[in-house]
């Protein structure tokens, strides 16, 4: 009992650095990005791979960030003047492009095999071998990711971002690079979704690419809106309760292949059900444009 | 003739994304935003038929009549249920586009519990030997599947030219306030754009159900197919994304010439992404909205 409340808080650890990530652009910036998941991807293997090569942990953490954080910048280039539900399909087309190339690649990721027996992490010769350990890991870092993220938005940047996202020509009009802001940000939220990744690969020990489809944006997408666009207290709340909530469905006696899509059909409904009654979430101050 | 062979499959693969993109361009013409769950509607409609022809042994072609008007229901339900609902507290086509993506993944899912993870066949047509066309082989069944394309996009433009209500649709595509004004109401031709969309959705999941395998996600893939069809063809026009579609069918079939054969879906993506940033508005639409 004890051991699955802490595999669950960990879990919320992890999701919650997604969440917020995916906040910092969607809630933030205005920017709908059905890609996150990709970034996700390319922080779990780009650390899975290090790591099996014998990097140390800090390495593979931070480089999973950065290559992340690349690709979000790099992606950010050509998109950049796209909007909503435009946006939306380029990025969900960047997240399959991921995805097919970790199928496919199978010298370097091979494919639907997965990479099996990625180390769990030490640090400073600390190991954070059993559960426990892992969890205050992941508990810093989703602290100090929060923390960065609402010193980000609270800074006179974040103030340009909420600009941009409310009307972004007014913004320009004002002398802001909206650009080359929109781009950083899209770089520093795949930053985040990698080392989220990252943690994801070292904890659970094993990816393969079926954890990277788009399946798997439901539950961080829910969040972001449940929570409220550009709330970043409500974006805590609702991964708490989002990661918690088909928790029941293990103890009800479902099988194993009934769980999982009832999951996403919980999921799914309670989206939803957000959109058509409670459209701002939690303490949204905005509705989606 | 290998060239030959990879133009039929070309043919083939672009006559079914054709029959999904037709119904999403002429819901996204008239309601302005991207109906994900369509792809879901496809994939009912073809666990439909297998529920009735394969596990309660019912006539065939009432199976499929049934099929159909079970995937109209459906697309009329969700638009009646939830768009609807949503569009009276005047949401944004971004709500509507998350909104459309919960209930893909919700009927996928519902799809999985109710039959399965495992691969089905209806196992109507017998597996018949192919046709040979130069070295170039095709099935019967394939050689159906383009001609009942080409005849609907014939009727629905038929459809949308000369009848009432097909005018109506064009009219709310074109300027919905302006419709309203001489006294179409929007809201009604929302659900006829929902109800024919839906039957090309259907018959499309019959025929995709027929010539491959049901599996839960297969509505996913070929909406997003489809959808690809639409942006390169120009959004909102119908003949448009047939044209599309059929471009992507060659694109993917002659591009695992080149490529192996499990990149196929990811050049869809990559030509998504070309069209997306360098004319978003297709080869045959207008440049309105970004």
């Amino acid at each position: 009992m004890e051991g699955y409340l802490i595999h669950l808080l960990i879990l919320i650890g992890i999701y919650l650095i997604l969440a917020i990530s995916l906040q910092l652009a969607v809630g933030f910036a205005g920017l709908l990005n059905f890609g996150h998941i990709a970034f996700f991807c390319i922080g779990a293997y780009t650390s899975s791979l290090f790591a099996l090569n014998g990097f140390p942990f800090w390495l593979c953490f931070l480089s999973s960030g950065i290559i992340a954080g690349l690709f979000g910048f790099l992606l950010s280039v050509p998109v950049n003047k796209l909007k909503g539900d435009y946006l939306a399909l380029a990025t969900m087309g960047f997240s399959f492009v991921i995805y097919a190339i970790a199928l496919n690649w199978t010298s370097l990721t091979r494919g639907p095999l997965g990479l099996p027996g990625i180390p769990k992490p030490s640090l400073f010769g600390i190991s954070f071998s059993n559960n426990f350990s892992f969890l205050i890991l992941t508990a810093i870092i989703a602290l100090i990711s929060c923390l960065i993220v609402k010193k980000i938005t609270t800074s006179p940047f974040g103030k340009v971002l909420e600009a941009i996202r409310d009307d972004e020509l007014a913004t320009r009009v004002l002398g802001k690079n909206t650009f080359k802001i929109k781009t950083y940000t899209l770089g520093i939220s795949a930053f985040f979704a990698g080392i989220a990744g990252s943690l994801y690969a070292h904890y659970i020990t094993f990816i393969d690419p079926s954890s990277f489809t788009l399946l798997q944006l439901i539950p961080v997408l829910c969040i972001v809106i449940i929570g409220g666009l550009a709330s970043l207290k409500g974006t805590i709340l609702a991964t708490i309760i989002l990661v918690l909530l088909p928790e029941p469905l293990r103890f009800i006696g479902f099988p194993s292949s009934i769980v999982g899509p009832a999951r996403q059909m919980i999921y799914a409904l309670v989206l939803l059900l957000i959109l058509l009654y409670k459209p701002k979430g939690f303490y949204g101050k905005i509705e989606l444009e | 003739m290998i060239i030959l062979q990879l133009l039929i499959n070309g043919l083939i693969a672009g006559a079914i994304y054709a029959l999904v993109a037709s119904g999403l361009a002429l819901i996204y013409s008239v309601c302005k935003f991207v109906h994900f769950a369509h792809g879901v509607t496809i994939a009912f409609s073809a666990y439909f038929l297998y529920f009735l022809f394969s596990n309660l042994g019912l006539n065939f072609g009432f199976s499929v009549v049934l099929s159909i008007i079970f995937a109209s229901l459906f697309g009329y339900g969700i638009n009646f249920f939830v768009y609807k609902q949503l569009r009276k507290r005047k949401a944004s086509s971004a709500t509507l586009l998350i909104a459309s993506f919960a209930l893909l993944i919700f009927f996928e899912s519902l799809i999985l519990i109710l039959f399965g993870a495992d691969v089905k066949t209806i196992g109507f047509i017998k597996i018949a030997k192919g046709l040979e066309f130069f070295g170039a082989i095709i099935t019967p069944l394939q050689i159906f599947i383009v001609l009942t394309s080409f005849v609907l996009f014939g009727l629905l433009f038929f459809f949308m030219k000369k009848t009432k209500i097909g005018k109506a649709m064009r009219a709310v595509a074109d300027n919905k306030e302006v419709a309203e004004i001489v006294g179409i109401s929007s809201e009604k031709i929302y659900s006829w754009a929902f109800i024919i969309g839906s039957v090309i959705a259907g018959i499309a999941g019959i025929l995709v159900g027929l010539e491959q395998n049901l599996e839960p996600m297969m509505g996913t893939n070929l909406m997003i197919k489809g959808f690809t069809g639409v942006i390169i063809g120009g959004i909102g026009s119908v003949p448009g994304a047939i044209l599309g579609s059929f471009l992507l069918g060659f694109a993917e079939n002659f591009g695992i010439w080149f490529l192996p054969s499990g990149y196929k879906d990811a050049i869809a993506f990559v030509i998504l992404f070309i069209f997306l940033l360098f004319r978003p508005q297709g080869i045959l639409g207008s440049r309105k909205r970004i």
